[in-house]
């Protein structure tokens, strides 16, 4: 189970990181394209369509790797039981907040494709296949942040990146 | 409910739901569910995945991963110690020393970048490693860093006077050159603050090592090169024409990849390890451009900002107060939107009052530029801060306030354009004339 | 008391948005202030592409929407943009005659419908160069910001290129962007006299904006209430007309005294361009398909 976790997050983020790849592609096909005279229709919704791809897809990844950001002061500043409830509460709350965008994210892709929601730009794209990353990366990050719970909830939180190692990179 | 007790309420939760360490951008976007919830009679949920997908999917905000990805790259080279080594030998002399490559830095990168956060990403990547390896005090870097990448707005090219130009009606070239003045206003305010900073605690800057000749020092210049190559091919290609300013950003990540392949540096475990730092830098950064967006939603249907300017618009204030006030009002809202939202929630209202006041919009333009740059950098929501915890790993707290000098900095220099409106209005009227 | 959002993507100083103030005002007043509608426009509540699914799925209960915009979804939408299909102001409401049933129907469908309509002012050339035929447009940059501006460079032996509103400006001074078609208040709103120096009043479209409203909202007014609101809306029909007349006159004369030269196109040009107007006519109607023609027949019975 927890290969297959890890799996997931990871692919996900290669994927994201694929599609961040796929982003220039499409910015310098734009330049180029200029430069050359010829057109491609859409290239700036095919842009930022893979830019929020990217962004969704790896918010798994960069959460277990500990590099979303939030306001430890107070957690600091506590010990031993106190600071695992405090713990506790954050990631429940973060749990929380992550399965209501998941499920409006995946809702509103579904919604997309039975309104039949389509661009209006040059591209012309059926709306619910960008949309579709986005659901996905939600839906993942909120697998995430329930893991991260649970395991926290058992006391088998494995130890986080340290925040030294960030600092020296 | 009236508004005032809808405000506390949202604040109260903001701290709460923050300081119990939930992250971030899922904070914001828990505060902001809780005001559509309660405060506006529209379910949420649907309207937040619709405002989620648009700010995340939309062109202009392509520029950002670039920059970031094109600094991951340069912080894989020797780009860093290049530019360090040819900036030493002329900044030696100055009381501060290499704490000011972080001011100089971000001048000359804000002209290439329409964002602060880009700015902070991509200079911070080469300065910050570097100037701790020297052993230069933590507090200084972070703290003139996350002031001067701030400049990343207030010298063209710059996303919010764009959305302010098309708001207000005001020639958005005339904008961009009326910034640069200011702009290198806040740049000598920064390097002056080092200067005196380091005047007063000499024992914190470590001692320079080398005395060169001045043949020596033109010969280190050279190490300079690939940086003012870079900047000038970035910068060119917008001037040229070749890119627009968002595109110029992809001219910036091909430019580092050929740079650390000239160097020798580019292989494919560099290539992937860049690749993925930015995949997750802009990831952190998108989650919270996610919450930020729909607190701003919320904040559009609760209408608290709306109804705060239509207030202040409705004192009657004379043009002197009516400044003074926007200011307060613009600080105090900077700690909780983000820039552009703050712009675009409140302009509507405000513009007819600038206008009747007989305030020269090009003139508030910067003036908003201004106060948007110190929202940048004023907790609880400050993107140039969360940027620097992603890269730091420090305390936001931390970073809040080590940067507060530069706050005061950026007040000062408001007051500045305030007693000396020439400073914006100088140059935009010289363009007129030629 | 009902309270309505109406997201509305122009700024609060265009005309389309002072006649949704306007419009908002006449129906609080004639509600007896039983319906107050919030008019946010800007994009401050949802950006342009977001509003007409905003609208349909309740997150906001009216929206004003560039109905030109939509044309992907369905052609009939984009009989707007249609070059030389209606190209005055007459025509145009002739047009909106005859889209209106159909719009009313395709709404209807998906939970909607149209409160009223009002035309942009009539789409020009804005050339950095001057143009006496289509031939000297081979290889212009001309930016391709929709559908129907691109196929016209394709036809003309333009070069298309795609640059943001935001980044016009900023385009038009760099040579990125050497040529595009709109308005002249456009043109005034974006400042292109300070780039561009040309513009040909060529009158080839008047796109229209469609200010709709979610249908379950609709009927959850009472009779008094929906009456008041048709009545309104029905006034700001008329009323964005003759402003979009009056502004089309102002900025003529504002943009000439800007140092642009407002010129009418050569017998050469109109004559490209009409050929231009067919073919994407018939290309339109293929598209369209029976509802096309219907369309196409209503409107120049
Ligand atoms: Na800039
Ligand atoms: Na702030």
């Amino acid at each position: 189970m927890r290969r297959v976790l890890d799996t997931l997050y990871d692919g996900a983020a290669g994927l994201a990181a694929l599609f961040l790849l796929g982003l220039l592609t499409m910015v310098l096909l734009a330049i180029v394209s200029r430069l050359w005279h010829f057109m491609v229709p859409g290239i700036d919704a095919y842009a930022g369509y893979l830019m929020a791809a990217s962004g969704f897809l790896a918010l798994a990844h960069t959460f277990k790797r500990g590099e979303h950001i939030r306001v430890t002061l107070l957690l600091n500043l506590l010990q031993g039981r106190w600071r695992r409830a405090l713990e506790l509460w954050a990631l429940a709350v973060s749990t929380l907040l992550a399965w209501l965008f998941a499920f409006y994210a995946a809702k509103l892709t579904w919604e997309s494709w039975q309104f039949n929601d389509i661009s209006t730009g040059n591209d012309a794209t059926p709306l619910w296949i960008p949309q579709l990353g986005m659901a996905v990366g939600a839906l993942i990050f909120a697998i995430a942040l329930l893991d991260e719970l649970c395991l926290e909830a058992l006391g088998r939180q494995r130890p986080k990146a340290s925040a030294e190692a960030l600092r020296n990179e | 409910m009236n508004d005032l007790a809808i405000t506390a309420l949202l604040v109260l939760s903001l701290f709460v739901i923050l300081g119990s360490g939930v992250w971030i951008g899922l904070t914001l976007s828990g505060v902001a569910w809780i005001g559509m919830q309660l405060f506006s009679a529209r379910p949420a949920g649907d309207a937040m995945a619709v405002t989620i997908w648009g700010a995340a999917s939309s062109w202009t905000l392509t520029a950002l991963p670039l920059f970031i990805w094109m600094g991951e790259i340069l912080f894989r080279t020797r780009l860093s110690q290049d530019m360090f080594k040819g900036l030493a030998p002329w900044v030696q002399g100055l009381p501060g020393r290499l704490l000011h490559t972080n001011v100089i830095g971000c001048t000359i990168f804000a002209a290439v970048s329409g964002s602060s956060a880009a700015t902070c990403a991509t200079i911070g990547k080469m300065t910050l490693p570097e100037l701790q390896r020297r052993g230069y005090p933590e507090a200084m870097t972070v703290g003139t860093l996350a002031g001067a990448s701030t400049l990343g707005l207030l010298i063209p090219p710059s996303i919010i006077m764009i959305v302010y130009g098309v708001m207000a009606e005001v020639s958005i070239s005339r904008l961009f050159i009326a910034g640069v003045f200011p702009g290198l206003l806040l740049a000598v305010l920064f390097s002056g603050y080092i200067m005196v900073w380091a005047l007063r605690h000499p024992e914190q800057i470590p001692r320079s090592t080398e005395r060169l000749s001045l043949a020596q020092k033109i010969a280190a210049t050279r190490s300079l090169l690939p940086v003012v190559l870079l900047i000038a091919g970035v910068l060119g290609s917008i001037y040229v024409g070749i890119a627009t300013a968002t595109e110029a950003a992809a001219v910036g990540v091909v430019g580092a990849l050929l740079l650390s392949a000239l160097q020798g540096s580019l292989d494919w475990r560099s290539f992937r390890d860049a690749l993925m730092g930015a995949t997750r830098l802009y990831c952190m950064i998108a989650l919270i451009l996610a919450g930020a967006a729909f607190l701003t939603l919320s904040m559009g249907y609760i209408g608290l900002p709306r109804h705060l300017a239509a207030w202040i618009a409705s004192l009657g204030l004379s043009q002197a107060q009516l400044i003074a006030a926007l200011a307060v009002f613009y600080i105090v809202l900077g700690c909780f939107l983000d820039g552009i939202s703050m712009v675009v929630l409140t302009m509507g209202v405000l513009m007819p009052t600038v206008q009747a006041a007989g305030i020269d919009p090009i003139w508030f333009g910067i003036f908003v530029v201004l106060v948007v740059e110190m929202a940048q950098i004023t907790p609880p929501v400050g993107f140039n801060l969360f940027v620097l915890q992603g890269m730091t790993g420090r305390e936001l707290t931390w970073i809040a306030r080590v940067t507060l000098p530069m706050f005061a900095l950026m007040a000062l220099g408001l007051t500045l354009i305030y007693l000396f409106p020439g400073f914006v209005t100088w140059l935009p009227r010289q363009m007129m004339a030629g | 008391q009902t309270k309505w959002d109406l997201p509305a993507a122009y700024p609060a100083t265009n005309f389309h948005s002072e006649n949704l103030a306007q419009f908002a005002a006449d129906v609080d007043k004639a509600s007896g202030g039983k319906l107050k509608i919030t008019v946010h426009p800007n994009a401050s509540l949802f950006k342009a592409p977001e509003i007409k699914r905003a609208v349909q799925g309740g997150q906001a209960q009216a929206g004003e929407i560039l109905l030109v915009n939509f044309q992907n979804e369905w052609p009939i939408y984009g009989a707007d943009g249609l070059p030389f299909l209606a190209d005055s102001y007459d025509e145009a409401v002739k047009l909106w005659k005859a889209q209106r049933p159909m719009l009313e129907k395709k709404l209807a469908e998906q939970g909607m419908m149209v409160l009223y309509a009002v035309p942009w002012p009539p789409q020009g050339i804005y050339s950095k160069k001057p143009i006496n035929s289509a031939a000297d447009l081979k290889g212009v940059k001309w930016r391709a910001y929709s559908p129907a501006t691109a196929r016209i460079a394709e036809l003309v032996g333009a070069q298309p290129v795609t640059v943001q509103a935001a980044e016009l400006s900023q385009a038009m001074a760099t040579g990125v962007v050497e040529a595009y078609m709109s308005s002249g208040s456009t043109g005034y709103d974006t400042k292109t006299y300070e780039h561009l120096k040309y513009w040909y009043d060529t009158q080839a479209w008047l796109p229209k904006n469609a200010v709709i409203v979610n249908k379950k909202a609709f009927d959850a007014l009472d009779k008094p209430t929906q009456d008041a609101l048709l009545k309104a809306a029905a006034e700001a029909e008329a009323r964005g007309l003759a402003m979009s007349k009056k502004t089309n006159t102002e900025t003529l004369e504002k943009l000439k005294a800007a140092g642009m030269q407002i010129l009418p196109p050569s017998p050469q040009l109109k004559a490209d361009l009409a050929k231009v107007g067919e073919t994407m006519l018939k290309e339109w109607l293929d598209k369209a398909g029976p509802e096309g023609k219907a369309l196409i027949d209503a409107y120049r019975k």
